[in-house]
């Protein structure tokens, strides 16, 4: 059974989750006790909050590390940009400058590197895999881009490179490749209309850009594929642990459900989960409650506050019990809910003591 | 006949669009107008709180008035080039094609703009369209990144391409959607720094890049202020932490602590804005009751569909009365 403390003997933790659960906290808190550990460490955020960002050093969004000192130890903080990561990446694979110029400058590669959903995604885990591969850190831990599905994060690779060697080429000289096996006139007459639409979207000349793209990625193909299987390799490998990031209401522990559910599928090691913001006020025994110091008004008001409170804490073990139930995953550790999110170093210590 | 009103909610993920939609089609189907709320989501929330299991691409009864339906953005992109190509045939077999999806994945804006015209459907029915059409529909939109783009498309196409049909659908969606007496972009955010911070860029863009009308912003699941000053006073004063009053007191300055940090963000709001936030209780049960929803309901009408006024700067006095007792003895 796996616990917190067995995450920090992984290369690479990744905590995943709903939009708004406390991924970015628990991801920063769980460097800071990897680095309280004496693990060389280092985290990799995706947009923190103002205050957070601030309290980690990391003002200026920077894909370089920073260095984030607690009392005596300290690990390092990197900010994701997904289009400089895509930037790079081309830089790297294109055969000679031209070529990246080229791409880089293309307006279809523009939307793509900022807007294909998934780049985001698809970047987080290039980014690490270069990290992985310095060999600097010992322990990585992943802040992953707000997805509803799991599929989102992890198709993202694919995605790109379908897209990459989706014979666009050939697509702009015979379109009727498009539909392989129809007469090609039939499908010449069919697809008029259909390139003339999809010329028109955006104004962009879509299928222009994207053969000068699909020409200036031909030599790049083949590395991409490569690097987009090594990071598929890599996220099922037995030293990487996804760690799903949760609150305890209801309609979020259904889409936890479900996100665990697709990892698993997707032979993604899922380490347990983290269960953020719950409320655990214990049964109370009314007639215990003395009297004497308060006048009746104040007395009732405090008794109804704390039945309200109560009530929330009992849905929040239910819907843990029902999440722990479908999903067999092991509940790594329950923070109870605080009033203000952690926003300072002193305040991402204090997470960090909750959560372990 | 009046014109449809638009109401478009978006805000971060789980901040309550969902409920705030639903709140808002059941108070305007409890008004007499013919109310259609649009789910884009896929995760069947609306349905739930309907009591209904799933929502299929046709418009479905709720309730008396209140008619909802749900729009799956991969269904749109296989029905529009389905359509043009008219051979099922080779539309099996293009929608099968990686290259296709491929294509469609990255053409930026089709899935938004095919969205925004089936709206535009339900809204603007035309001629020889025997069903008399909604007054009001409601979008239970995207979270904010993806509606803000959503909302972008019409024009960036409008401009990008002037003539032909597609031009002309581009054209009547931005008439539409910058109609400040008809269309109202409703922003749904929590009383927690990320999810203020957010609605404040995203009006800034709403209003300034793309003049569309914001309506008031509304803050979901404020803790109730349930002691005075100096109660709160007492309880935070009182030492006594050990006895058998101690999860009472515990339990108390949690609340006040709670209320005191959502009160910080909806100042912070307000200030940001210049316009009072409509706040919405925190629940303590264990999922929205129809009795929520209608008192949700009472509270975002009035803001979201009073009757159309420009001259919507908030009076400051009568807001901050109202709001100092928003969320108070609400039982």
């Amino acid at each position: 059974m796996a616990t917190i403390e067995s995450l920090f003997r992984k290369r690479l933790v990744i905590c995943v989750g709903a939009g708004g659960v406390g991924k970015t906290t628990t991801a920063a808190a769980l460097a800071l006790a990897g680095a309280l550990r004496r693990r060389r460490t280092a985290v990799i955020t995706v947009d923190p909050a103002r205050r957070l960002k601030d309290a980690l050093g990391l003002d200026g969004l920077s894909m370089e590390p920073q260095s984030v000192a607690v009392d005596s130890v300290h690990f390092d903080a990197l900010a994701l940009d997904t289009k400089r990561t895509f930037d790079a990446l081309i830089e790297r694979f294109a055969p000679n400058p031209a070529v990246s110029a080229r791409i880089l400058a293309n307006r279809l590669y523009q939307e793509l590197s900022n807007e294909l959903a998934g780049s985001a995604e698809y970047m987080a885990m290039e980014k690490l895999h270069e990290l992985l591969h310095l060999h600097r850190y010992q322990v990585l831990v992943v802040d992953t881009p707000p997805s509803a599905h799991a599929r989102d994060l992890l198709a993202a690779p694919n995605r790109v490179t379908n897209l990459l060697a989706s014979r666009a080429v050939s697509l702009l000289q015979a379109p009727a490749a498009l539909l392989s096996g129809a007469p090609s006139s039939v499908a010449r007459v069919a697809l008029f209309p259909l390139l003339k639409a999809l010329q028109r979207w955006t104004g962009l000349h879509l299928l222009h850009d994207l053969a000068d793209l699909a020409a200036g990625f031909e030599h790049m193909i083949e590395g991409f594929h490569t690097r987009a299987e090594e990071v598929s390799r890599l996220l099922r490998a037995p030293s990487t642990a996804f760690v799903l990031v949760t609150t305890p209401e209801p309609h979020t522990v259904e889409t936890a459900i479900s996100f665990h559910r697709e990892l698993t599928d997707g032979g993604f090691p899922v380490a347990g989960i983290v269960a953020n913001r719950v409320l655990a006020f214990p049964r109370l025994d009314e007639e215990t409650v003395p009297t004497a110091a308060w006048d009746e008004r104040l007395r009732s008001k405090l008794l109804r506050n704390y039945r309200e409170l109560q009530e929330l804490s009992q849905r929040d073990r239910r819907t843990l019990r029902k999440l722990q139930g479908e999903t067999g995953a092991p509940l790594l550790a329950v923070v109870p809910a605080v009033t203000v999110a952690p926003t300072t170093l002193a305040g991402l210590e204090r997470f960090a003591r909750l959560l372990l | 006949m009046q014109a449809a009103r638009l109401l478009f909610v978006t805000g971060k993920g789980g901040v309550g669009k969902t409920t705030v939609a639903a709140a808002l089609g059941q108070y305007a189907a409890g008004l007499g107008h013919r109310t259609l709320i649009v789910e884009t989501a896929t995760d069947g929330r609306l349905a739930y709180l309907f009591g209904y299991h799933a929502l299929g691409p046709a418009p479905r009864r709720l309730r008396a008035g209140l008619d909802a339906v749900r729009i799956d953005a991969r269904q749109l992109v296989e029905g529009y080039f389905s359509g043009l190509l008219r051979f099922p045939m080779l539309s099996k077999r293009l929608l099968a094609s990686q290259t296709f999806n491929a294509l469609t994945a990255a053409a930026p804006g089709i899935t938004e703009f095919l969205l925004l015209e089936k709206l535009l459907g339900w809204i603007e029915p035309g001629f020889g369209v025997r069903r008399r059409g909604y007054e009001v529909i409601i979008v239970d939109g995207p979270s904010t990144g993806h509606a803000l783009k959503m909302l972008r498309t019409p024009r960036a196409l409008a401009t990008m391409v002037p003539g032909g049909p597609l031009g002309k659908t581009a054209r009547r969606l931005l008439a539409l959607l910058g109609d400040h007496a008809r269309t109202q972009v409703v922003l749904v955010s929590l009383p927690e720094e990320m999810s203020v911070r957010e609605t404040i860029e995203t009006q800034q863009v709403l209003e300034g890049d793309l003049t569309l009308r914001v309506a008031r912003p509304i803050i979901n699941r404020v803790f109730p202020r349930h002691f005075s000053a100096t109660e709160a006073h007492l309880i935070e004063q009182n030492g006594e932490l050990d006895g058998a009053a101690a999860p009472l007191l515990a339990a108390a300055r949690f609340t006040i602590a709670y209320r005191r940090e959502a009160e910080r963000h909806v100042a912070h709001l307000r200030r940001a804005l210049g316009a009072s936030p409509i706040l919405l209780r925190q629940l303590f049960t264990a999922d929205v009751r129809a009795a929520d929803l209608e008192r949700f309901g009472r509270r975002l009408g009035k803001a979201v569909l009073e009757p159309v006024d420009d001259s919507r700067k908030p009076k400051a006095e009568s807001e901050k009365h109202r709001t100092g007792h928003d969320t108070h003895g609400d039982h």
